[in-house]
């Protein structure tokens, strides 16, 4: 993942932006926050935290002005916005959300859907205790199927988006181990 | 007399596409026959939805989300208002048998392809909540199809699914329906054009390849 267009591995800083649903915290989410915010400082990478709440998110309303008129930047003027402004800066976007009937919440929507994530790379990573088989399967073809070259709308335009759901500390322990070896 | 609560998932006020495809189910439910019941999700909540709108929602017969398909998903405003549903309905009030249908309104041509998570979405949802899944109306092209949707002889099949989310809604058959995929009159190369010259217009593609 982070290789040089020879295959050799090397060694630099990233910049990642992490965005996370400060309204559904759980045990099981604050678990995985601090094995991914280790698994980064371990390799000496920065991280930018943002908790975004209900009530600090404006909802996309699909008006497609970011994408036509002002690129980039929302109608809306919230912390969503401040924060598109400022993602080309980081080398990636990691976006925790709880897994809702398959879904990220609608808090996690705003930013997943307003294009924050920076477009070189992304992991988002979907967590709860009962989600069935169907609702993971469901959030993995949601975040993972339509994205690179398989974008119909934007080809290729994200590079490289990484999905994982955790469902237990077994599991935070193993994205922990992913994340810690895929930036090294 | 049947209770449907007709959902519109769009934020867009009088140009959302989703809310003209509304009123032409709401057309076709008489209200001789049908309570109809129109909830717009907000952009801004304070706390949650009010207890009026949940309160509608759970006594519904059916309910039929409309709604414009955003990042291959579902706009985070519905999103929020299926959450405050779904804990409505967890804190005590049990939720009875409804009939529940989709219209997916996609900006790509290939409804196929784009539709299927969100549907799975609401599905799931259903199954959340013990509710009657019924089927799915998934539309490509959305807004071309409400510009071109009146010219006669288009469209045969989205009248064709308009008329069986009416008849559904009163017949007391549970049978598995397949979802309806209605795909616009203007070929995918000519659709692909227009969206390439308002990106070509916007310096969209030109500014995300600086970053």
């Amino acid at each position: 993942m982070i290789s040089n267009q020879a295959g050799n591995i090397e060694e630099f800083t990233l910049n990642i932006l992490l965005l996370l649903d400060k309204d559904s915290k759980t045990k099981l989410s604050e678990d995985l926050k601090a094995r991914v915010i280790t698994a980064l400082e371990e390799n000496g990478h920065q991280i930018q935290i943002y908790e975004l709440g209900k009530n600090d998110v404006t909802p996309c309303i699909g008006c497609l002005l970011c994408l036509t008129k002002h690129p980039g930047e929302c109608v809306n003027k919230d912390i969503v916005n401040e924060i598109r402004k400022t993602v080309k800066k980081y080398s990636g976007t990691i976006f925790l959300t709880p897994v809702l009937f398959g879904h990220y919440s609608s808090t996690m929507a705003s930013p997943i859907n307003k294009g924050t994530g920076s477009h070189k790379w992304q992991v988002i990573i979907g967590y709860g205790e009962d989600i069935d088989a169907e609702e993971k399967s469901t959030f993995i073809d949601l975040t993972a199927k339509h994205r690179g070259k398989m974008d119909i709308v934007h080809p290729g335009m994200d590079i490289q988006v990484d999905v994982f759901v955790a469902e237990s500390i077994k599991d935070n322990m193993d994205i922990y181990e992913t994340l810690k070896t895929c930036t090294r | 007399m049947k209770n449907v609560c007709l959902v519109n998932g769009s934020l867009r006020g009088r140009k959302a596409a989703s809310l003209e495809f509304l009123r032409d189910i709401a057309l076709r439910l008489p209200d001789q026959e049908y309570s109809k019941k129109i909830i717009t999700v907000r952009a801004k909540v304070k706390e949650k939805y009010p207890e009026d709108m949940l309160k509608s929602l759970a006594a519904a017969d059916a309910i039929i989300f409309v709604f414009p398909l955003h990042n291959y998903g579902i706009p985070g405003a519905l999103v929020r208002l299926l959450e405050d549903y779904y804990q409505y309905q967890k804190t005590g009030n049990s939720p009875k048998d409804t009939r529940v249908y989709v219209v997916v309104n996609c900006g790509f041509p290939r409804p196929g392809e784009t539709c299927g998570e969100a549907v799975r979405v609401i599905r799931n949802f259903c199954r959340r909540l013990s509710l009657n899944w019924r089927f799915a109306i998934c539309i490509g092209t959305g807004p071309v199809v409400v510009m071109t949707r009146r010219i006669p002889f288009l469209y045969p099949g989205l009248k064709m699914a308009y008329a069986a989310i009416a008849s559904d809604i009163q017949s007391a058959d549970n049978e598995k329906k397949n979802d309806y995929l209605i795909k616009p009159v203007i070929p995918e190369t000519i659709i692909t054009m227009i969206k390439k010259f308002y990106e070509k217009k916007g310096r969209m593609i030109e500014r995300d390849k600086r970053s």
